[in-house]
């Protein structure tokens, strides 16, 4: 006999079951029936109705389910951006690429720069060139969180010294690598009458076992150079016409975990937000450091108001 | 007359599931900590585990999900046990149940997060599932259709009066 069997039985009015009839009346005996049997009737009907929530939230469940995968087959409700980028990334409006290729130096030069961890590093490589210009060589993965984070930054700062076209698409860092929002500058072509920018995505963020989908691969002159620099072949690298290096992102990528491509695009230019004032600051740097040492400190306009850091 | 409990089979089932999903969660939490370089399972297309097992979405405040689905199912492998469905009283039955509608509304949040922002399912995840529906199912079942709880008593036994 199970123990719940004992407490039923050693506490019957506890457990609901009739009480053993005492010495009664033959009308005293009908009452007490009457009485059990309503009981009963009230006990069925309590239980049928638990019965049926119980069914019910199953049934729930279920739905709940099938919703889900039905929405999903039929292709809606899908995330605004998915596991997977297309390589070029999607395209961002117009009003944002506009912004963030207007920020005002003003607002850059105030930028706060506390939050900053790295900036770029003198390094006395042979000059890098390219087309008869000096050439910012950028080696990065669209995988990466680190470049997700710095490429906000460089795109600021590059566009005040020439144009990309199409515009940079947007894309994130690799789902299982911080999920971060930021665009991409493969397939864009930058123009600038100062200095190339080569960038190489090496990647896409497209998980391929235990790593990618490949993308581009540098060539033998450019491996030769990332190979040799402070941390070699790893991700972001810029070589600033072989006179500095950025070896990583400048502030921290986990300033970018979560938010939204339109929000950080929005706090961009707004140094009041740990978003805006990190992204601002680290454009800020990379310009002082292409004015350096691509530019010549050109043009003057840009190089003179951001000054020499 | 109240029924009778009958309280194996809930116990049973439960601990069946119970068993058999804290063997795949102590596995996923193996394949987590070990850089999920044996996890077996197809890692391209729409069934990836890699994908998803090492996703943003695999950890909770910082705790991977896998340990989250061991720890749930040690809690569900004792409140499953036979002789936990035998103790008398309405409060582990609570705790039961309520413990069943956690475990299955995480399974519905994480299969949202592996159909809509993953983009990839995870075979030993979806076993896993599986498994949670089964002993809430079960729980649910046993619960409402095994011997009565005090509170419908105490339910009747008001609708009795009124």
């Amino acid at each position: 006999m199970s123990k719940n069997q004992q407490n039923q039985r050693s506490n019957p009015k506890r457990r609901g079951a009739p009480q053993p009839a005492p010495n009664r009346s033959p009308a005293g005996r009908k009452y007490a029936q009457r009485q059990a049997t309503k009981q009963q009737a009230a006990l069925a009907a309590r239980r049928a109705r638990n019965r049926q929530v119980g069914i019910g939230s199953i049934v729930l469940v279920v739905v709940i389910v099938v919703t889900l995968v039905v929405i999903k087959v039929a292709g809606g409700g899908g995330s605004s951006n998915g596991s997977f980028s297309p390589a070029a990334g999607t395209p961002i409006p117009a009003s944002i690429t506009t912004k963030l290729t207007s920020i005002p130096l003003t607002t850059l030069v105030a930028a706060p720069t506390s939050g900053l961890i790295r900036s770029p590093q003198a390094i006395k490589d042979p000059r890098l060139n390219a087309s008869g210009k000096p050439d910012l060589l950028y080696i990065g993965a669209e995988y990466c969180p680190i470049c997700a984070t710095e490429r906000w930054a460089m795109y600021v700062a590059l566009s005040k010294f020439g144009t990309f076209s199409p515009q940079p698409g947007r894309i994130h860092s690799a789902v299982r690598d911080g999920d971060i929002e930021t665009l991409t500058f493969y397939k864009t072509t930058y123009s600038s009458p100062y200095f190339t920018f080569t960038p190489v995505e090496t990647t896409t963020n497209q998980p391929e076992g235990n790593y990618y989908v490949a993308l581009q691969t540098p060539t033998a002159a450019q491996q030769k150079l990332w190979n040799a620099n402070e941390n070699p072949a790893t991700f972001p690298w810029l070589d600033f016409g072989g006179k500095a290096e950025l070896i990583s992102a400048q502030y921290d990528p986990a300033q970018l975990e979560g938010v939204s491509f339109d929000n950080i695009a929005s706090d961009i230019g707004n140094n009041s937000t740990a978003v805006g004032a990190d992204v601002d600051a680290s454009a800020k740097v990379l310009i002082q450091t292409i004015c350096s040492t691509l530019t010549a400190d050109k043009p003057a306009a840009v190089c003179s108001a951001v000054g020499n850091g | 007359m109240a029924e009778q409990p009958n309280a194996r089979w809930p116990g049973l089932v439960g601990t069946v599931a119970s068993i058999a999903g804290l063997g795949i969660a102590g596995y996923l939490t193996y394949e987590h900590y070990t850089g999920s370089s044996s996890l077996v399972c197809s890692d391209k297309g729409i069934v990836n585990c890699l994908e998803v097992t090492t996703s943003t979405y695999s950890k909770v405040a910082g705790v991977p999900v896998a340990v989250l689905g061991l720890i749930f199912f040690v809690v569900m492998l004792i409140l499953q046990l036979p002789a936990m469905w035998n103790r008398p009283g309405s409060a582990i039955r609570r705790v039961r149940m309520a413990w069943a509608v956690v475990g299955l509304g995480t399974v519905v949040y994480l299969l949202y997060a592996e159909l809509f922002k993953i983009d990839a399912i995870c075979l030993w995840c979806t076993a896993v599932h599986v498994l949670t529906f089964v002993a809430f199912v079960s729980t649910v079942f046993a619960t409402v259709s095994t011997f009565p709880l005090d509170d419908d008593l105490d339910m009747a036994h008001r609708e009795e009066a009124a």
